[in-house]
């Protein structure tokens, strides 16, 4: 079925990316992030001494602050700060330094849809900017249910406010030695499986839900390699941040 | 210099002696002249009325966004402009999220008097319905870098973003004359705000030895001087605000002195910023044009 997107992609095609880091200079970490229109700012610091009252003490812990570009802070904004806090908890290394907090600042410069996963995506390449230690990394992909049930990728806002339903998957991004038998290959290298963070907004099938996996799973090897290749420092003149 | 913990911020008093005793012999740290400014880039988002500002290492982001409400009752005529300052965590480790600290609410007071008493806005042409509907003009500036004299920076954004916004059209309809039509800028071109002039922040800094003083200081700067003078004005030459919030005294020549200095820096910055509205302008329109010429070939 051809499906017609108002701006000519395929259903498998993403926007283009843009990545950049470093690009603050109080920050011990930043990026930004855009996915076509799609723009976010990222910002770690850390870690400071000392953990919230909630937080376990025996851990590092994550504290995330989320900024959207006009109005106050709403309920919205506050499901996304704990989104981003669960699912960066989970690729950090929290036992390196117990009883410190990480502060992640996400500033939204431009919302054109697919605004958490391209937040996930800034925000793991600002934590690997700030050399905060992490397990793996993580890349994150909307894919959305039209109205005849097909399948189609980083949808805009237009595509998304037109869909049936559409899911925020987040995908882990390491390497493994051992690859468990019948697992399809992604790419060259054996990835890990696994999602890490699934949020659905909308009503679609099992069948759907699950083909939305696979197209997604299927992308990540596109994403990991722009982000890895966009990480890499520039030169091996730039000094560390902490100097 | 920083170290890694977010909380150990604060100068070493080697750093501050080694800044004050430069400054006397009329060496910056960054090299610049005592009365220069830093590198100003202009940028704007995608919105109408986006802009992101960068004043050497600083980084301020505004956004301007309008929407209809009643007018207050002393001002039936005129629309509301209101002025809302972020300074998110990102910019500082000593920024704490939640409410505004007193910086915060410094900065808000002195951009908003420099654009409110001085009528740089045209309120009156805001209003749709007099006494019922007026456009609310909401102004969010998020500081994203502190590397020293946000008040400038901010202004600017302010500025610039005010000159980029497009409201959408509104007209009456209805049988009675009374019911307000919005139309949405795919219908009708969105109209700009009437701006009569751009009022420009300019910081001085004062430092112990009178004769000091010191154009656009940076984040380090800030720490070592004893007192500080934001001055608003146009290139007109017209005063729209002065701050000069306590701490050191300064005689009235130094202060004369300055506003002068003053005068010819916001000339300058005033042409700076025209320039980059214009060019995005043009660019806009030059999009506009790639749009229609795809529509037709297809």
């Amino acid at each position: 079925m051809e499906i017609d997107r108002p701006d000519g992609r395929s259903p498998n095609q993403l926007r283009p990316l843009a990545c950049s880091h470093s690009v603050l200079h109080r920050a011990h970490g930043s990026a930004t992030w855009a996915q076509g229109e799609t723009k976010v700012l990222a910002a770690v610091y850390g870690p400071k001494a000392g953990t919230k009252k909630n937080e376990n003490p025996e851990k590092a812990s994550i504290e995330v602050i989320w900024k959207p570009n006009t109005g106050h802070v709403g309920q919205a904004d506050r499901e996304y700060e704990m989104i981003l806090k669960k699912t960066l908890e989970s690729i950090c290394i929290r036992t390196i330094y117990p009883n410190t907090t990480t502060s992640v600042i996400v500033q939204v410069v431009h919302d054109d849809g697919a605004l958490l996963p391209c937040a996930i995506n800034a925000a793991c390449a600002a934590l690997v900017d700030a050399g905060i230690p992490l397990r793996h990394l993580a890349v994150a992909i909307c894919c959305s249910v039209t109205d005849n049930n097909s399948i189609i990728l980083d949808p805009s806002k237009k595509e998304e406010e037109k869909s049936k339903a559409f899911a925020y998957l987040v995908f882990p991004n390491t390497t493994v030695s051992v690859v468990p038998e019948k697992s399809s290959q992604v790419g060259n290298d054996p990835m890990a499986h696994g999602i890490i963070t699934s949020v659905t907004h909308g009503a679609m099938s099992v069948d759907d839900y699950l083909h939305c996996l696979e197209r997604g799973r299927a992308t990540t090897q596109r994403l990991s390699e722009f982000l890895r290749k966009n990480i890499a420092p520039k030169s091996t003149r730039e000094a560390s941040k902490a100097g | 210099m920083e170290q890694r913990y977010a909380n150990c911020w604060r100068l070493t008093v080697n750093e501050k002696k080694f800044i004050e005793s430069s400054l006397l012999s009329e060496l910056r740290v960054d090299g610049r002249g005592s009365l220069e400014y830093r590198k100003l880039s202009i940028k704007f988002g995608k919105d109408n009325g986006s802009a992101e500002v960068q004043l050497g290492e600083t980084r301020v982001m505004s956004f301007v966004s309008a929407e209809l409400v009643q007018p207050y009752k002393d001002r039936p005529n005129e629309g509301t402009l209101s002025i809302f300052t972020e300074f998110s965590p990102m910019a500082d480790p000593s920024f704490e999220p939640g409410r505004p600290g007193e910086s915060a609410v410094e900065l808000g007071r002195i951009i908003d008097r420099g654009l409110r008493e001085s009528r740089a806005i045209d309120t009156e042409s805001l209003c749709v319905l007099s006494a019922k509907l007026v456009w609310a003009i909401r102004i969010d500036i998020h500081i994203l870098d502190n590397a020293g004299n946000l008040v400038d920076a901010a202004n600017i954004a302010a500025l610039a973003s005010l000159s980029t916004f497009r409201r959408s059209e509104c007209s009456l309809g209805g049988e009675d004359g009374q019911q307000v039509v919005v139309h949405p800028p795919e219908v009708r071109e969105p109209l700009p705000l009437i701006i009569h002039h751009l009022p420009v922040a300019v910081t001085f800094g004062f430092f112990s030895n009178e004769n000091l003083v010191v154009l656009d200081p940076t984040y380090h700067e800030e720490a070592v001087m004893t007192g500080s003078m934001t001055v608003t004005l146009n290139a007109n030459g017209d005063v729209c605000a002065i701050q000069k919030p306590g701490r050191q005294g300064i005689f009235q020549r130094v202060i004369m002195h300055c506003l002068k200095l003053a005068h010819v820096k916001a000339a300058d910055i005033t042409t700076k910023i025209i320039d980059a509205v214009e060019k995005h302008n043009i660019q806009r329109e030059v999009q506009k044009v790639k749009r229609h010429s795809n529509c037709f070939t297809d």
